[in-house]
């Protein structure tokens, strides 16, 4: 006879949940994916809307194409996909005449190799000198921000209306919210796995895939089905309670974020309804993990897909950088990679711009800037708005701001956290994501040895 | 200003994903910052279950 089988529950089938489950099961675990929507797939799900090939969150996007941590792990699992890659990389619309701080007068789009020339020659060397250093651990910023860090030694308008309008595009942050060490590790992913692609078929492609491996390899996946209780008894997650039921489980894998899933812990028999009740408990580790908590900040973002009858971009090229517009940091023309994700003879377009904190009480204002910078960019095409989606707070871009993701681990050995929220250093988006999976996964075969 | 409909109400967990728009059959939800479900709403409770903040709720607005 053969052992029985662990079994492992999922929380959430966003793309990290079902990387994670998409593994296990193929290690011979038991796995159940619960979803409390009746939607898979999470911020990176396909949402078809009058023809068009809209998505929950991501811009159908990979940011490192088909040689990247996503791709690669994908083909490891046998998923069926296609990445068209982006030639070039993006292409950066500058103003026409040097000196200007918008379109008004003109354009010119230029591909990011050749944005160089924009900068002057002492410039130019600065960032080969200050990359070369940081490659060779001859300087080591930390945590400091990007913004504050690059202006010790260059003082470029140009450059830092790139930097912001890259980092905006990739992370949803300004370029002095994130790191200069994450700034790094990600510009060194560029270099060592190259730049985006678009997924033919959208977002929907990955998922259907990973729900097929999922499902062929003995995992179910369950929609309308909510956790509503994680249980944890001597310091272990024993199960879940789903749709009412009592689950064992021998391993809990969250992906709904840190904070979420310590909510609905339930400790020896003790509802924490809420981190901090926990407090009172002795164990030092709860303390601790609860405090790095309430330090997450989620980001948080805003997206305006538009239809055109023209195309945008040119030939080959699914990216553009905008760094003179009000808010628009950069956008994805998907329809270049796969004309099918919108209906014949149309083209779709998505746009990003990172949305400041504080000025989420205004969002109205912020999607009116942003529906401005639509009509500035593209004043001689014919377009039509689809529809604006914000991501904030608990539907975040990133639940945590990037580079300040903390892992897999929470103060219980076997439950662990995917998704966003616990990406792994220098990885934008759903490679980040990758990254936390990749490392949850050998935390969790180590455990089973 | 009343966000609200007969049997129908979207709470302030609402953050502007549009998410539930696509999935309404009658066209009868739009959103700029926030969801609004108009008159035309036939109650027929479809949207509620693909909002992920829980902010499309039966009954009315307190």
């Amino acid at each position: 006879m053969t052992e029985k089988a662990k079994k492992a529950v999922v929380i959430g089938s966003g793309l990290g949940g079902l990387l994670t489950a998409a593994q296990l099961a193929k290690d011979g675990w038991s796995v159940d994916v619960y979803e409390r929507l009746s939607l898979i797939g999470g911020r990176f799900a396909n949402i078809e809307y009058n023809g068009y090939q809209l998505s929950t969150g991501a811009l159908h996007m990979v940011p490192h194409g088909t040689k990247g941590p996503l791709a690669t792990m994908l083909r490891e699992l046998g998923a069926d996909f296609e990445i068209i890659q982006s030639s070039p990389m993006a292409i950066v619309r500058m103003p026409k005449n040097s000196g200007e701080t918008d379109y008004k007068n003109g354009y010119e789009d230029t591909s990011h190799v050749d944005f160089k020339k924009h900068l002057t020659s002492k410039n130019k060397l600065m960032m080969v000198l200050l990359t070369l250093s940081f490659n060779a651990g001859l300087i080591r910023p930390g945590k400091v921000g990007f913004k504050t860090w690059y202006s010790k030694y260059i003082h470029d308008d140009r450059i830092d209306r790139c930097a912001d309008s890259f980092t905006g595009w990739a992370l949803s942050t300004t370029a002095d919210e994130v790191t200069t060490r994450e700034v790094f590790k990600i510009f060194r992913n560029v270099y060592k796995y190259g730049g985006p692609g678009i997924l033919v078929g959208g977002c929907q492609t990955v998922i259907d895939e990973l729900v097929r491996i999922i499902s062929s390899n003995g995992g179910t996946v369950y929609t309308d089905m909510e956790v509503t209780r994680i249980i944890i008894q001597d310091g272990k997650a024993t199960g879940v309670i789903a749709g009412g039921k009592v689950i064992a489980a021998d391993l809990v894998i969250s992906d709904i974020g840190h904070k979420e899933a310590w909510e609905i812990c339930e400790i020896d028999g003790v509802e924490c309804g809420g981190a901090s009740q926990v407090s009172g408990f002795s164990n030092p580790a709860f303390k601790e993990y609860e405090e790095k908590l309430a330090g997450m900040k989620p980001s948080a973002g805003l997206k305006i897909c538009f239809a055109s009858d023209e195309q945008i971009l040119p030939d080959g090229c699914s990216l553009m950088l905008t760094p003179y517009t009000r808010r628009i940091n950069g956008l994805n023309e998907v329809t270049i990679a796969d004309p099918s994700l919108a209906p014949p003879g149309k083209h779709l377009v998505m746009c990003h711009q990172r949305t400041a904190l504080d000025r989420l009480d205004k969002i109205d204002e912020e999607i009116e800037l942003g529906l401005e910078d639509v009509k500035d960019l593209f004043p001689d095409k014919k377009i039509e708005i689809l529809i604006v989606q914000v991501h904030h707070g608990r539907w975040p871009v990133n639940r945590a701001f990037s580079g300040t993701d903390f892992g897999n681990k929470t103060p219980v050995s076997n439950l662990l956290v995917v998704g966003d929220g616990a990406k792994g250093e220098g990885g934008i988006e759903i490679e980040g994501i990758t990254f936390g999976v990749r490392d949850a996964m050998k935390l969790i075969r180590s455990m089973d040895r | 200003m009343s966000r609200c409909i007969d049997k129908m109400y979207v709470n302030s967990n609402c953050v502007g994903c549009s998410q539930c728009i696509v999935f309404c059959k009658h066209g009868a939800i739009t959103a700029r910052g926030r969801a609004v479900i108009s008159k035309i709403c036939v109650e027929c409770r479809v949207c509620i279950s693909y909002c992920p903040m829980k902010a499309i709720q039966p009954g009315r607005e307190a």
